[in-house]
């Protein structure tokens, strides 16, 4: 019965005890506080307070890098009128580079194939071997675009335009020697998709020639329809 | 020879859109920024003579999807894409708060850069030419360059290669001059109706100065004369002058 008693208030004196522990500080709060504050107030010397460091990082920005699509690369057909050998398919390559929105740097390349010379077809006798008919021009141009806008099909599709100038020099392989040529030209680019463009041109290379007894500027006109695709 | 040669060039044509085709295709990361100011105009094209269709307006992002000359094509939250300008692309900021900047060359870029290239149209020797050439800069002031150029002559055609160093004088200035000095290798041609003489490689050394001026962004022209000596192997080495101008952009 005794130590009935005594389990009974021990129990008693250990929830006292524990509860007092966890409600101490309801009654001390205010002073702890106060005296805490008495301390630093007196105490100058103690390490200034500890900044709190944000849990939150700060955020970081990988910026990818921006891709740069100035390149056009493509191919033409078309027709070659080289000057007293007849008008005749040609086909070549360029490859531009967009410098700015107006202007553009544009490597051409082209062959066709000369046919022969009214003298040629009267008297029988051949000026050129077929090696030499050969007509093959390659050139750098600077190009320039102007007159901006856009083509429209139907009520749903709308394809930004351009019409462009084209002029440089290269060099033009015929009749078994390389002469210095000069391009000029204008064209019009159609661009159905970002990556994709449609263009008609018309291109004069003119060199000196002296094939046919005297020599001469020779206007070799080309009009050809390409395809491009910008990378 | 041009029958056989026009499938092959539409084949090469179609692989190389074969090969290009998975790298349009990928995913891709894009660059997201903010618009700041009270709009940002979209136009159709990459110009300022295409027309303003779109507007985005202040605090909503952009994904920057590829870059043309100065004009970049975004994409809008609600999947609306447009070109717009780099000068208005620079009033807009990034996730972290900070201007978007993207450097398309300046006057610090051409007084100081690594790469530089261009091509020419001049006369060598008499003889038309059209060349290019490529440098390396070791700092502002000197560079290593590689020339090549194609002369078209009355008397000879041919092909010029040069290597050499380039110094450049008061590299700060929008107007800068320079010297060069090197060696080089000339193939000619000669044309002749009844002795055709055979076609000869020659070593060269030139001498040279020019200018060049900063046109804008990456861009400058640049002209240059160069004095060459051609040490033939006949009895008297040859003189040729090289003069040419034209465009080059830097790196």
């Amino acid at each position: 019965m005794e130590s009935w008693i005594r389990v009974l208030l021990l129990s008693a004196v250990l929830a006292a005890l524990t509860g007092c522990a966890s409600v101490r500080n309801w009654f001390h709060h205010g002073s702890a506080q106060n005296g805490a504050a008495a301390d630093q107030s007196v105490d100058q010397n103690a390490p200034p307070p500890r900044v709190i460091e944000p849990e939150v990082a700060r955020r970081q920005v990988k910026v990818p890098r921006i891709r740069s699509s100035n390149f056009e690369l493509g191919a033409d057909y078309g027709v070659l009128s080289i000057e007293d050998f007849g008008a005749h398919p040609s086909y070549g390559f360029t490859l531009a580079y967009h410098i700015t929105e107006d202007f553009f740097f544009q490597g051409e390349w082209g062959r066709a194939r000369g046919g022969q010379t009214s003298f040629e077809t009267l008297s029988g006798i051949q000026l050129l071997t077929e090696a030499e008919r050969r007509f093959t021009y390659y050139d750098v141009s600077l190009g320039y675009n102007f007159l901006p806008g856009e083509a429209f099909i139907g009520r749903g599709i709308a394809m930004t335009s351009a019409m462009y100038f084209l002029g440089g020099v290269g060099g033009t392989e015929f009749g078994g020697d390389t002469k210095f040529t000069v391009n000029f030209g204008a064209g019009y680019r159609i661009v159905p998709a970002d990556w994709l463009a449609l263009h008609i041109t018309v291109q004069d290379h003119v060199f000196q020639s002296s094939l046919l007894g005297t020599t001469k500027l020779t206007n070799n006109l080309e009009a050809r329809i390409g395809t491009t695709v910008f990378f | 020879m041009s029958r056989r040669a026009r499938p092959g060039a539409l084949a090469s044509l179609l692989l190389l859109a074969a090969l290009l085709a998975p790298a349009w295709c990928a995913a891709r990361q894009y660059l997201q920024l903010f618009v700041t100011e009270p709009y940002l105009e979209l136009h159709t094209g990459p110009g300022r003579g295409y027309p303003v269709f779109h507007v985005v307006p202040r605090d909503e992002s952009i994904d920057v999807l590829f870059r043309r000359t100065d004009w970049f094509k975004v994409r809008t939250e609600h999947g609306v894409e447009g070109w717009a300008s780099q000068k208005d692309m620079e009033k807009t900021i990034l996730a972290d708060g900070s201007q978007f900047h993207f450097n398309l060359g300046d006057r610090a870029g051409f007084t100081s850069h690594t790469f530089e290239a261009g091509i020419f149209a001049g006369a060598y020797g008499g003889a038309s030419l059209v060349s290019g050439y490529a440098s390396w800069s070791f700092n502002s002031q000197l560079a290593l360059e590689g020339a090549l150029g194609g002369f078209y002559g009355r008397f000879s055609n041919g092909y010029t290669g040069d290597i050499g160093l380039a110094h450049v004088l008061m590299p700060e200035k929008r107007w800068s001059p320079f010297l060069t000095l090197g060696i080089g290798e000339v193939y000619t041609e000669p044309k002749a109706t009844l002795v055709v003489p055979a076609n000869r490689n020659e070593p060269t050394a030139y001498v040279g100065g020019g200018i060049r001026f900063y046109l804008t962004r990456r861009f400058f022209l640049r002209a240059e004369y160069k004095a060459h000596w051609v040490f033939t192997k006949r009895n008297q080495n040859e003189e040729a002058d090289e003069w040419k101008a034209g465009f080059a952009f830097f790196f």
